[in-house]
């Protein structure tokens, strides 16, 4: 039983930052930065709850919101560029948070002994669970309740304004700029949600863990986070679950038994999921049939202006 | 002492500047399949230090040279193999297919080489490694040398091939207008295709020279390298083959000048806001127009 609450544990945490990846895809940027974010927030809120007593839910809010601030903070010089050099600059942007924590040695003293980040070695010791005598259930529980709340609020910001303001500019800048859409604020405002979605994900992640370093970190992570949405498919967000789901239920723990080759397999899956369905497993037609996503315009306009864009 | 520092700085900026060849070629195999294709291949690296893994085959049997020209040859014949399923049957109007299929590719890559060496750095053969060249103050080390030597000769090959011959002239065309190219008569598809095999060529000499430079070969190497090769692309304008020539030289010289500021575990942060500062003030690149936002 132990196993299966933890597998939902992961498949919570990666749905969450699945999530954050989403709302930045929505707006028709690729953003190699989810890992980055993840990390601040999962310092952030580790190091609020080990070294310095804090509550859970303050320490995690914290986190989340350290973490959309220094996305906007980002934001607004990496979405001047877009397409391959938003790729990289998100990239640089990731890679120079992991080389932080890596370089990142604050350690205080506790009434446990010394705790903190410790460089190279990582960051051990947010017990905050086990002090507080958390079963496996309620861990797991408090994260679904997380992933539900920020599904409905995504769900419910795609049928507001702000989500109309999204796919608008996801679909075609140029026709959004010139209905008058301020493109600035409808990118920093979906990489600043997407950036607090990823932190909060990341403060989870480092109270699951108990452990943290710069490894967890890496452009693999962030691979993951844009892999889930895309192979999901980007027009509902079921597609992000189930992704996560299939990728993490299915290849990484249901085909444990061969071993390490099933890593490989993940690079292989996302190659045949492209070649077989290229707008994601659950696209467009298969979600309005099963009663998920929206009824608007088709996929391929979208994708062939968002194409267009990159080409400028 | 402070002379001494100053001559450090100097000896550590010219090894970078040497190594930073690699990089540029790096950076022009990205940029020329960009040009083309306006896509990006993110399994470039990845590949071209599979084909120096797999010219390792051939150590055993020949000479070190010809074991860097089968690298640049198995190079070439990966870079055709990644065309052809990661590029030729995807949607072209869809950026994302093609940027996840090139993902997946370089994930595969670097999970087969790390399953098929169980993880161990192979020796790479480096030729006149002992050799080193005493100028005044300044140590020049032979197989560095040997490597800015590489690097050069195929920079020069590759401008002989897109100005003297019919398949870089069908190249030049395709990325300025593909669809003129195509009223034309020329095989577009052909052309792509073509275009993977030179870049792929260009990357199995730099996978040589990494692997010939550092003496070793590990999968740790594909990602950085990708990184590297990504930030030269961008900070030499895209679709520009100078650029990426005078970036990666660039690159590797501020990193190896990094490095022995600051140390190897901060090194990455400050080329990263090198690249930053590049995004900012000129985010068309060295060689293209100021302004160039898009």
């Amino acid at each position: 039983m132990d196993f299966y609450l933890g597998l939902a544990q992961v498949i919570g945490i990666h749905t969450l930052l699945g999530l954050s990846a989403w709302c930045v895809l929505h707006t028709g940027q690729v953003s190699l930065a989810q890992g980055g974010f993840f990390a601040i927030g999962a310092y952030a809120a580790g190091m609020l709850t080990s070294m310095w007593g804090w509550p859970l839910a303050a320490a995690l809010a914290t986190g989340a919101l350290m973490a959309a601030a220094v996305a906007v903070a980002v934001g607004f010089p990496a979405l001047r560029v877009k397409g391959l050099m938003l790729v990289v600059a998100t990239t640089a942007f990731a890679e120079i948070v992991r080389l932080f924590f890596f370089n990142l040695q604050w350690r205080v003293q506790t009434p446990a002994g010394p705790v903190g980040p410790d460089g190279s070695l990582g960051f051990g010791g947010i017990r905050y669970f086990p002090s507080n005598g958390w079963t496996t259930l309620q861990v797991c529980i408090l994260i679904w309740v997380l992933v539900a709340a920020v599904m409905f609020m995504l769900w419910w910001l795609d049928r507001s304004r702000v989500g109309t303001v999204w796919r608008a500019v996801g679909e075609d800048e140029l026709a959004a700029q010139s209905a008058g859409i301020n493109l600035t604020a409808a990118k920093v405002s979906a990489f600043g949600i997407g950036g607090g979605i990823a932190g909060l994900a990341g403060g989870v992640f480092a109270h699951y863990a108990t452990h943290i370093e710069h490894s967890n970190f890496s452009i693999l992570l962030a691979t993951f986070a844009i892999a889930y949405p895309i192979i999901g498919g980007l027009s509902s967000l079921a597609g992000t679950l189930l992704a996560v789901i299939f990728i993490q239920g299915f290849l990484t723990e249901g085909l444990r038994f061969i071993g390490d080759w099933r890593s490989l397999l993940f690079g292989v899956l996302i190659v045949v999921v492209m070649l077989v369905r290229p707008s994601g497993f659950l696209n467009r037609s298969l979600g309005r049939s099963l009663g998920l996503g929206r009824a608007t315009a088709t996929p391929q306009t979208g994708d062939a202006t968002r194409g267009a864009s990159t080409h400028a | 002492m402070d002379l001494l520092n100053l001559i450090d700085l100097a000896q550590s900026l010219i090894d970078g500047v040497l190594f930073g060849t690699t990089y540029s070629l790096i950076g022009i195999g990205f940029t020329l399949i960009f040009g083309v294709m306006h896509k990006i291949n993110m399994s470039y690296a990845a590949a071209s230090i599979g084909a120096a893994y797999l010219s390792l085959m051939l150590v055993s049997l020949v000479p070190a040279p010809v074991v860097y020209a089968g690298a640049a040859l198995i190079g070439g014949v990966l870079g055709w193999l990644i065309y052809l399923i990661c590029f030729r049957f995807l949607p072209i109007n869809n950026p994302l297919a093609t940027l996840m299929s090139t993902v997946g590719m370089l994930l595969a890559i670097e999970e087969l080489i790390s399953h098929l060496t169980l993880g161990m750095p192979q020796n790479y053969p480096a030729l006149f490694s002992s050799t080193n060249i005493e100028i005044g103050q300044f140590f020049l080390r032979g197989d560095l040398i040997f490597v800015f030597m590489l690097g050069c000769v195929a920079m020069v090959a590759l401008t002989l091939l897109l100005k003297r011959t019919r398949l870089g002239l069908a190249t030049r065309a395709v990325a300025q207008q593909p669809v003129a190219a195509q009223l034309c008569g020329m095989d577009v598809n052909a052309t792509n295709a073509g275009t993977f095999v030179i870049a792929g060529l260009m990357g199995g000499t730099a996978g040589a020279m990494a692997g010939a430079a550092i003496g070793v070969l590990s999968p740790l190497m594909t990602l950085p390298l990708t990184v590297k090769g990504l930030v030269v692309t961008v900070i030499g304008g895209l679709g520009s083959i100078p650029g990426a020539i005078v970036a990666g030289l660039i690159v590797g010289g501020a990193e190896n000048l990094f490095q022995f500021m600051r140390g190897v575990s901060e090194r990455d942060i400050y080329v990263m806001l090198m690249l930053f500062a590049f995004l900012v003030l000129r985010p068309g690149g060295l060689f293209a127009a100021p302004g160039g936002r898009d």
